[in-house]
């Protein structure tokens, strides 16, 4: 699937891209909101592909039962209702108004057209967004089941929610895809017991977040910072949790161009655009990422970073 | 684009348990009755206070649901995701107007009864009528295209209210204003002069012109509402 590049006010936002879907493959495209529609309305233009947008509404008057009959006889479905509502686990709402239903449910039962859905491609914006977690299992569980027979992508502009059910996901940015390094965290455990050479060297910076690992690569990150003595890495504007600390971190990163600019900063030199002097003796760096990041920098680290830089 | 006839069965199944769960909209359907009731002891001239009636019945009932119908979709984004199922843009148009035409047609009948109106040719009642639902229901979705709510949709009925059924009462000025002569087009008049026609029995020449002009009203009228709908739509 081809994605055209798309610029606002001369600004790239989205540079040309391919994306290769497959069935039993959920992909998940974790993005910012304005990419994330830019993404939708191309995709809309296409008639190979099943939109399920977030604000999808419903039609609130009729019950459980009656609107399932109402896509089963739009969409040729072939399934009877009642096996339909036992898949769905919706059996006990079966006659109460979607009006009616709790909140979580309403969004559920939205997300199920994607199941009458005729398209090869289904394309899904923000499903777990709103949903109560049995329903994210719920959900998950049966998207997994469709993907068998569907290419599915998820849309995302939280990271937590394409984990839920992503098989593999990207970070979209406005230099493109960036695959991210997903592991289980048990699978991780078994990588660690094996007794390799202890001389092989770690590149990736290993990062937490519900349970799954994430490995960035150094040029990746933006900036890291100690809150509480425990390092945060920031990229491209989400926060992940690493369990080293800011000392193990500048030892590994240093060859990377990474510089210790505060006492719990580090910070990636290659995305420092701008050196902002506030007062005499106060100094911050902004970053290419985005207009408010900006990372502090200490009166001592001055002379050192002044040198690094050759200014 | 394919018409399917279940589909369209379908929508007109959703629509038609949506409209009568829908106090606010199907309350419409007691306005003919309540009227019909009103003036049916009525003596003199007959026609005229039936032609009233019915104009004010197509316009507050037919335009009105249809408008509802078609905006409440819009409202709720459902029909987003109706254009993706493989029901095209005119099932959905053709299941909507068909469930209207059913609830007018009954209405209509329904209070024509309670009025006691009796004519002499039912044949050519029917068709005016027929006729004058089409015509409405194509204003109705006109008025539904233009509007993003329900709140919006039921304001926009109230100018073609007002246009409509007051047209020939306007027409008593026509004297004083000359330019008010245009009014005597307005399919509203045409159904009031057609009735009053019938009533003392004009030949059958003179019958035919006002049933002309509702027809040319309804035949433009509905190619403009396809035209908009299809334009609106792929805006979206």
């Amino acid at each position: 699937m081809n994605i055209r590049e798309m610029s606002v006010n001369g600004q790239r936002i989205i540079p040309p891209l391919e994306l290769s879907m497959e069935k039993g493959n959920i992909l998940g495209i974790q993005t910012n909101v304005q990419r994330k529609k830019i993404l939708l309305a191309q995709f809309a233009e296409r008639r190979d592909i099943y939109l399920s947008f977030a604000e999808q509404g419903e039609y609130t008057r009729l019950t459980v039962e009656e609107l399932l009959r109402f896509m089963k006889s739009l969409s040729d479905h072939n399934q009877p209702v009642h096996s339909m509502l036992q898949l769905f686990q919706l059996g006990e709402y079966r006659k109460v108004k979607i009006a009616d239903l709790p909140a979580s449910k309403k969004i559920y039962l939205s997300l199920l057209r994607i199941y009458y859905a005729q398209q090869p491609i289904i394309v899904l914006e923000e499903p777990y967004f709103q949903l109560e977690e049995p329903d994210q299992l719920a959900f998950a569980r049966l998207l997994e089941e469709l993907s068998e027979e569907k290419q599915i992508l998820i849309l995302t502009a939280n990271l937590e929610d394409a984990l839920i059910s992503c098989d593999t996901v990207y970070r979209l940015d406005e230099a493109g895809l960036h695959l991210l390094d997903i592991t289980d965290a048990d699978d991780e455990m078994e990588t660690r017991d094996e007794p390799g050479e202890a001389e092989f060297k770690i590149h990736k910076i290993p990062t937490k977040k519900n349970d799954k690992t994430i490995l960035f690569n150094p040029p990746e990150i933006d900036y890291i910072e100690s809150i509480n003595s425990s390092a945060m890495v920031h990229v491209a504007g989400e926060t992940y949790a690493c369990a080293l600390t800011l000392a193990e971190l500048e030892e590994r990163l240093q060859h990377y161009g990474f510089f210790r600019c505060h006492r719990s900063y580090i910070v990636n030199l290659q995305k420092v655009r701008e050196l902002i002097t506030w007062t005499k003796n106060s100094y911050s760096l902004r970053l290419t990422t985005g207009k408010d990041s900006v990372v502090p920098l200490s009166r001592t680290k001055l002379a050192e970073l002044k040198e690094l830089l050759n200014i | 684009m394919n018409v399917s006839l279940k589909r369209i069965q379908a929508i007109f199944i959703k629509d038609y348990k949506e409209f009568s769960r829908n106090y606010a909209v199907s309350i419409m359907i007691l306005f003919p009755i309540a009227f019909a009731l009103l003036y049916r002891s009525e003596a003199g001239d007959q026609a005229a206070i039936y032609a009233f009636i019915m104009n004010f019945s197509l316009a507050m009932l037919t335009s009105f649901v249809q408008a509802c119908l078609i905006a409440e979709e819009k409202e709720r984004n459902t029909l987003r995701s109706l254009m993706m199922t493989p029901a095209s843009m005119l099932d959905v148009l053709i299941g909507k107007s068909a469930l209207v035409f059913l609830i007018s047609a009954a209405v209509l009948a329904f209070s024509t009864y309670l009025f006691g109106y009796e004519t002499s040719n039912v044949m050519l009642l029917t068709a005016a009528l027929g006729i004058s639902i089409l015509l409405y229901t194509a204003i109705g979705t006109i008025c539904g295209l233009y509007s993003k709510t329900l709140l919006e949709a039921s304001l926009s009925v109230f100018p073609v209210l007002i246009i409509f059924t007051a047209g020939p009462f306007a027409l008593v000025f026509e004297e004083q204003y000359p330019f008010l002569e245009v009014l005597r087009y307005l399919p509203s008049s045409q159904l009031s002069e057609l009735l009053v026609a019938m009533e003392i029995g004009a030949a059958a020449g003179e019958l035919a012109t006002p049933l002309i002009i509702i027809t040319v009203w309804a035949v433009v009228l509905t190619v403009i509402s396809f035209i908009l709908y299809k334009k609106r739509l792929m805006d979206q």
